[in-house]
């Protein structure tokens, strides 16, 4: 993906995390968001439990989150679900039992729900060498939901992104005009372009083309971001490398290379 | 040896009396010029413990062996002494005919020590009282022009402001109160001329590389400097949160954009200048009000500094404000840097008197400088000012070793966040440039990390190398492989071999002689920290919203630089290392470092 997924824009102005924390809050009484140690989080109104031992996979990160929440069901996401509604985490949380939806045969192991019991299951299956979360679901017994059973429209509730091409596709789903704004700053603003002009989404390299379209302004040379400049993705991601995606609302800032002093 | 005379004037202010001493050839070849003959010069004509203020501390304006050649940007000199803001080993640099003057009176460096009963001026060998106590540098340089080129200190460093400049051609030797060690000797200025000319071994080839470096310096390297000049960072620093606001409360100021120099260019009137001898001219110049003169130089530290980080959005203030500063000669970094630490105390009612944010900081400069009121504590410095109001202040107040921050927040700048913790000079941006790995794609800057300390460490040694030659760092992008093009200069100025790899060693001496003066001086490792708040606080809104240095990632940072350095896991210079340095440069570092256990 060469971003990270927590920080992707979605719509409204937000992050993806922020999305999705938004998403399931009316559905829960609480909402715990695990990461690792080193990934600053914008300021989200849900509990921030960092994963202590993120080497040992993502079982790890799901035993620390179970063990942190307070209620006896927890319904478990990844950050990349944009497609969430709290009416589809409330179905799954009313069952009370741990159950996860199967999609053209595949166990969505992100989109399940799990007692709070599981975080020493998951404890005893890392100790036996098994990372998977699903080995936690079936060492739960958990209940298999055919997706036909759930009423969940078109796009799927649990449809996540591994690509910057899927994450574009996700994003144009939702809103097949998404646009982007391209900020011209340093020696870019002086060649008489706009200091501000609008894009579709797109790739960084499909962004920047768009920008320099008709215009006398070199911003890209040998399938990176030129010399003379860098790119700032959303003020965090200072990037030269033209297959990132950029995103909804994203505000890229084309700086001179040289910034300091 | 070509290139250096051998010798350094030695002026002793007490007896009025000045003598030649010569310098060992292979100490000049061991450190140099600029910044590394100088911190030799120091710590060689002191002992440990002095006071920085007191007469028998030594002041070093060392010259180097390119200045007085045809290269761009040589025209520079190196102030050196005992901080009296950190209590260090200080130096700072400032372009200006005065460096070439200086090093055509046949000496490689001038010492000055000793302290006038009266306030003076030594002027190409004479030492008279001075009419010029009182007035300005640039007031001052004019009335002596007709004698000489001058280095002098504005009011501020008259009264011992601690972060007093050195002027001279309106540049400033500017970090670390340089300009009040000078202030209390009682010397207002010091005037060189002279007309030795220092021999170059192979001139003809030396002018073919400066022409070459001429060329390269006015292509694409450069041009950031020449279009817009430092200030184009502020913009940019803002959109990706790395705009220290409000004493480091935020990183994203809202008025930034009226601050601009994109804007300004449209605005106002303006001009280009450049310094002595330097084909980049980078200086940027604008009017202070619309329709004006553009006459105030401006760099992107004090734009910075009186604008964002006082909270202060009206161009024609900072302007002002920088103008203020240059004329009364205080560091435009350490007195933003105070009057914000200031401010922030008054807002938490830690402080019943004192200037706001968003205060016109004019009378406040004035004050400072002529140290009236509580100008005189501000003249102190944030860290003198957080320890007298006691309690957490100190966590607030933006320094390091007591040097005030420049404008880059470190936790959105992390390979910045370990340059500023270690470096010898205190959190400084000139001598750590390692903001550029930060400003790249080859590092996570918001998660400094194994490459932020590979960064960290090369642009220390590339800033030594830059600092000792001297060339400016603005050149720097116009280099290929700068220690290998420096050893061609070397050759050709000194008729010596010189490889890529002596001048990186003469580099890491320097930073390391740096270092073992410091230990000499009271260093611990607590020393080598940045202030609580970047280490417990994330930053709460803006681009880099959430960032954090955690101090646990910070000290491991710390580790790696003093591991790749080879110093001790503590940041000792290893004890072998010391003897080593003390016989090749004929120095006693005395019963410094060497294991010594942290009690801070």
């Amino acid at each position: 993906m060469g971003r990270a997924k927590a920080w992707l824009p979605w719509f409204g102005g937000r992050t993806l995390v922020e999305h999705v924390v938004e998403r399931l809050r009316p559905a829960v009484d609480e909402v715990v968001v695990v990461t690792s140690a080193d990934l600053d989080l914008p300021p989200l109104e849900a509990r921030v439990v960092r994963d202590r031992e993120p080497e040992r996979g993502p079982l790890a990160g799901l035993r620390d989150g179970l063990a942190a929440v307070e209620s006896d069901f927890a319904f478990v996401t990844a950050t990349d679900a944009p497609f969430l509604t709290p009416a589809y985490v409330g179905a799954m949380l009313d069952r009370g039992v741990a159950c996860a939806p199967v999609a053209d045969g595949h166990v969505q192991v992100l989109s399940a729900v799990m007692p709070r019991a599981g975080a020493a299951l998951a404890e005893r299956l890392l100790t036996a060498g098994r990372a998977r979360p699903l080995a936690l679901l079936e060492a739960l017994d958990f209940v298999a939901i055919d997706e036909g059973e759930l009423d969940v429209g078109e796009t799927p509730p649990w449809l996540g992104f591994n690509t910057p091409e899927a994450y574009l596709d996700a994003v144009r789903a939702e809103d097949p005009g998404a646009q982007c704004e391209v900020e011209l700053l340093g020696r870019a603003a002086t060649d008489g372009v706009p200091p501000v002009v609008t894009s579709p989404v797109g790739s960084l390299g499909d962004v920047l083309a768009h920008v320099t379209t008709g215009r006398e302004l070199t911003l890209v040379e040998e399938d990176r971001v030129a010399r003379a400049h860098l790119v700032s993705l959303g003020g965090r991601d200072l990037v030269r490398a033209l297959g990132l995606p950029v995103g909804p609302g994203e505000r890229v800032t084309v700086l001179d290379a040289q910034a300091g002093g | 040896m070509s290139g250096f005379h051998g010798r350094y004037l030695r002026i002793d202010l007490t007896q009025g009396v000045s003598d030649l001493r010569s310098l060992p050839e292979d100490v000049s070849c061991r450190v140099l010029g600029g910044v590394g003959l100088g911190t030799w010069l120091l710590l060689n004509e002191s002992r440990a413990g002095f006071d920085p203020l007191s007469p028998e501390a030594p002041l070093v304006f060392a010259f180097s062996p390119l200045v007085g050649t045809g290269l761009t940007t040589s025209a520079k000199f190196a102030v050196v002494a005992k901080s009296p803001l950190t209590g260090f080993v200080c130096d700072a640099l400032a372009s200006s005919h005065f460096a070439i003057a200086g090093k055509r009176m046949g000496v490689d460096a001038i010492v000055v020590v000793g302290a006038c009963a009266e306030p003076s001026e030594w002027v190409t060998g004479t030492l008279r009282p001075t009419g010029s106590w009182g007035r300005s540098a640039a007031e001052t340089a004019a009335a002596l022009a007709s004698e000489g080129r001058v280095a002098a200190i504005g009011v501020a460093g008259e009264r011992l402001v601690r972060y007093a400049t050195i002027s001279a051609d309106g540049r400033h030797a500017g970090r670390g109160g340089l300009g009040a060690v000078m202030g209390a000797k009682r010397l207002k200025a010091l005037v060189v001329d002279g007309d030795v000319e220092t021999p170059v071994a192979d001139r003809a080839a030396l002018e073919t590389r400066a022409e070459g470096l001429r060329r390269r310096a006015a292509g694409p390297a450069t041009a950031k400097y020449r279009e817009l000049g430092t200030v184009g960072n502020l913009l940019a620093f803002d959109r990706v949160g790395a705009l220290p606001t409000r004493n480091f409360q935020a990183s994203h100021f809202e008025g930034a954009e009226r601050l601009a120099a994109e804007r300004w260019r449209g605005e106002r009137s303006h001009r280009r200048t450049g310094c002595a001898h330097c084909t980049i001219g980078c200086e940027q110049r604008y009017a202070t009000t619309r329709g004006g003169r553009p006459d105030v130089r401006i760099e992107y530290e004090s734009q910075f500094a009186l604008g964002p980080l006082v909270g202060v959005d009206d161009p024609d203030a900072v302007l002002a404000a920088s103008a203020r500063c240059d004329a009364l000669g205080l560091d435009t970094i350490s007195a933003g840097g105070t009057l914000a630490f200031a401010m922030e105390c008054r807002e938490r009612g830690w402080l019943s008197e004192g200037p706001r944010f968003g205060d016109d900081v004019l009378p406040w400069l004035d004050r400072i400088a002529s140290r009236d009121g509580f100008g005189d504590r501000l003249a102190e410095g944030s860290r003198r000012l957080a320890r007298e109001i006691g309690g957490s202040a100190e966590d607030l107040a933006p320094q390091v070793k007591g040097l005030e921050l420049p404008g880059y927040e470190p936790r959105a700048l992390q390979s910045m966040a370990l340059g500023f913790a270690v470096s010898s000079r205190g959190a400084d941006h000139n001598r750590s440039s390692a903001y550029e790995a930060d400003f790249s794609d080859t590092v996570d800057r918001l998660r400094g990390d194994a490459r932020s300390v590979e960064a960290a460490v090369s642009a220390e040694d590339r800033a030594a190398a830059l600092d000792s030659l001297v060339l400016c760092k603005f050149v720097r992008g116009a280099f290929d492989d700068l220690f290998a093009e420096s050893a061609g200069m070397l050759a050709e100025v000194t008729g010596l071999a010189w490889t890529a790899d002596d001048v990186q060693a003469v580099a890491r001496r320097i930073v390391d002689l740096r270092r073992l003066g410091n230990e000499r001086e009271g260093w611990r490792p607590s020393d080598d920290r940045l202030p609580r708040r970047f280490l417990e606080e994330p930053i709460a809104s803006g681009p880099a919203v959430g960032a954090r240095l955690p101090a646990a990632r910070l000290e491991e940072m710390i580790r790696g630089y003093n591991r790749t350095r080879g110093y001790e896991d503590a940041g000792w210079v290893p004890r072998a290392r010391r003897e080593a340095l003390e016989v090749e440069l004929g120095l006693d570092f005395g019963a410094c470092g060497g294991g010594g256990v942290d009690e801070a």
